[in-house]
């Protein structure tokens, strides 16, 4: 039986219409779900996680697309694009950008949203290799570049920087993630500035985070208690910042970048939420920190945090 | 306080370094508990775990935190503030980074088969069992995976591991205990990791590390074991093994 293109058209679109409809009903009061809405937006679901898996890979070494041409001894650094709230949304991606700008290093910005070879953001491309992991970036430019942004340290500084890069790495880190995803989702396609079908998408990603957190281990306290282990670790970074300029001493390290990558994040990411209080009201020293490193390091954040596509 | 955990074998007290991180910080505080050996999970579906005035509680970080209450305890009473936050960054970066190498352990050294009775001999398990071991060495390989670490090749792991246990060592120094003359809550955390490297991993690049390369770690974990457990021989020789 033939359809005038016309008729296609027009059952696609109520389609589609029916779809917003059924999505913004489960997200809004999922018991008024009629069973045709539900099966709909099941099997909208189903196929997006599918086109969506198949894209971004499952569980293997991701096969990056590298550049044909480039040049010897530059750095392609790869991230997702500036949004309104920060340049980078990945607490990491902050991290190796200031790194990048406190050791002079240049560097081209190819924004985009591929994943590095460990199926992780940031990644690099040097020298027609890309290579991943934020810390083992830093070794490897470390002994490239001969930069040591740790020469004023002594080997017990340099341990503790070490430990306190780990701490908001492997500890806070989770917390933003349990935070940002899992309770306050609903916020999360405003941050990203992604259209509203996206939020399949996002919701299968949330499924995965939740799963890996429950692995980790913070993911099975309660939120108070997950809230109770971020703030401690807030304030003892508050601490043993004190009065100084930056975390161990008067010039930057490369922990203030870890740091600052982290917090950065809680600071202008994440409004009115009891985090972001932890660091402006009640250590404000902290939020004095991170806003000493962007004058200083990251004099273009409003330039490249207005160019978002949300404005065009 | 009724003190859930696996039964001491021939290696060490306790096989997880949260349980010998907690039985430690026990003792430390001379808190008194009665061990309940067995294989039950605790209300967070992770060992180990404590029974008090009825209730459950999990998480080693939590139950220092309740006892310490509870009971009065501060270990950390002589540390000024910036001290009390280098020492939760570098339990942090033991219990968050450096404890995946039990992770890397299993998935790279111990599972393959010509170190299979290796793990046999160290879990004294019956062979049988050991096929279910195979199948935790999956979930292992997946959740490192999701935490990242499990993503990078051996060398590097190795690498970020041998990295942190420098770390320590610099840190340490010559002092008896990591934040000085006596010992506090971290050197619990410390020592539930490092011991299980000292004594459970016998030959392997990393314990080679921890004797050779740094020998104020082994020093250091001696010293907590003389100390706190002067009853580690009796504990480790009444193993089903012997029976």
């Amino acid at each position: 039986m033939s359809e005038s293109p016309g008729n296609v058209q027009g059952s696609l679109a109520a389609l589609y219409e029916s779809l917003q409809t059924s999505v913004l009903q489960l997200f809004t009061d999922p018991t008024q779900l009629s069973p045709g809405q539900a099966v709909l937006v099941a099997a909208s679901a189903l196929f997006v996680g599918a086109v969506v898996w198949t894209c971004c890979g499952g569980q293997r070494r991701t096969k990056v697309k590298l550049r044909a041409e480039f040049t010897p001894g530059k750095i392609y650094y790869h991230v997702p694009p500036p949004v309104k709230a920060i340049p980078c949304l990945t607490p990491f991606g902050m991290k190796l950008e200031t790194y990048l700008r406190m050791a002079d290093i240049p560097y081209e910005p190819m924004y985009g949203r591929s994943m590095g070879p460990k199926g992780k953001i940031p990644w690099i491309e040097y020298n027609g290799e890309a290579m991943a992991d934020s810390g083992l970036i830093m070794e490897f430019l470390n002994r490239e570049k001969g930069v040591d942004l740790n020469r004023t340290l002594s080997d017990a500084d340099k341990a503790v920087s070490r430990a306190f890069t780990k701490m908001v790495e492997e500890n806070t880190y989770w917390g933003l993630g349990w935070y940002r995803w899992i309770d306050n989702f609903d916020q999360l396609h405003h941050l990203f500035e992604v259209p509203w079908v996206v939020t399949f998408f996002l919701w299968y990603v949330r499924g995965n985070i939740r799963r890996t957190l429950w692995a980790h281990g913070i993911g099975r306290h309660s939120k108070e208690d997950i809230e109770g282990i971020m703030e401690k670790d807030l304030r003892a970074i508050s601490t043993f910042l004190g009065t100084k300029p930056y975390l161990m001493g008067d010039e930057p390290t490369e922990v203030d970048a870890a740091v600052f990558g982290q917090l950065s994040e809680l600071c202008w990411a994440n409004h009115d939420s009891y985090l972001h209080r932890i660091v402006t009201v009640d250590c404000p020293n902290l939020q004095a920190y991170c806003s000493r490193i962007k004058d200083r390091y990251w004099s273009d954040w409003d330039q490249l945090t207005k160019k978002t596509k949300k404005d065009q | 306080v009724y003190y859930h955990a696996p039964p001491p074998v021939k290696a060490i007290p306790c096989l997880t370094p949260f349980g010998m991180k907690l039985e430690t910080y026990l003792r430390m505080a001379d808190i008194p508990y009665e061990p309940m050996y067995g294989r039950s999970m605790g209300p967070k579906g992770k060992i180990p775990w404590i029974e008090y005035n009825g209730e459950a509680m999990g998480d080693s970080g939590f139950i220092m935190e309740f006892l310490n209450r509870e009971k009065g305890v501060d270990l950390n009473q002589t540390l000024s503030d910036a001290d009390k936050a280098v020492g939760r960054a570098f339990t942090k970066m033991v219990e968050e980074n450096t404890y995946w190498y039990e992770g890397y352990q299993l998935q790279y050294c111990k599972l393959h088969v010509d170190n299979f009775d290796q793990l046999q001999d160290l879990f004294e398990l019956p062979w049988a069992v050991m096929f279910f071991l195979r199948s935790v060495r999956g979930k292992i390989r997946q959740t490192m995976w999701g935490h990242g670490l499990g993503r990078h090749s051996k060398d590097e792991q190795e690498g970020i591991i041998e990295k942190d246990l420098r770390a320590i060592s610099s840190f340490l120094g010559t002092k008896p205990y990591l934040m000085g003359d006596e010992p506090t809550e971290v050197d619990a955390a410390v020592f539930g990791q490092l011991s299980e490297l000292c004594w459970a991993n016998h030959d392997s690049y990393l314990h080679r590390i921890v004797t050779v390369d740094c020998p104020n770690l082994q020093a250091y974990c001696s010293r907590i074991k003389d100390r706190y457990w002067s009853d580690w021989d009796q504990l480790t020789k009444k193993t089903k093994k012997d029976q």
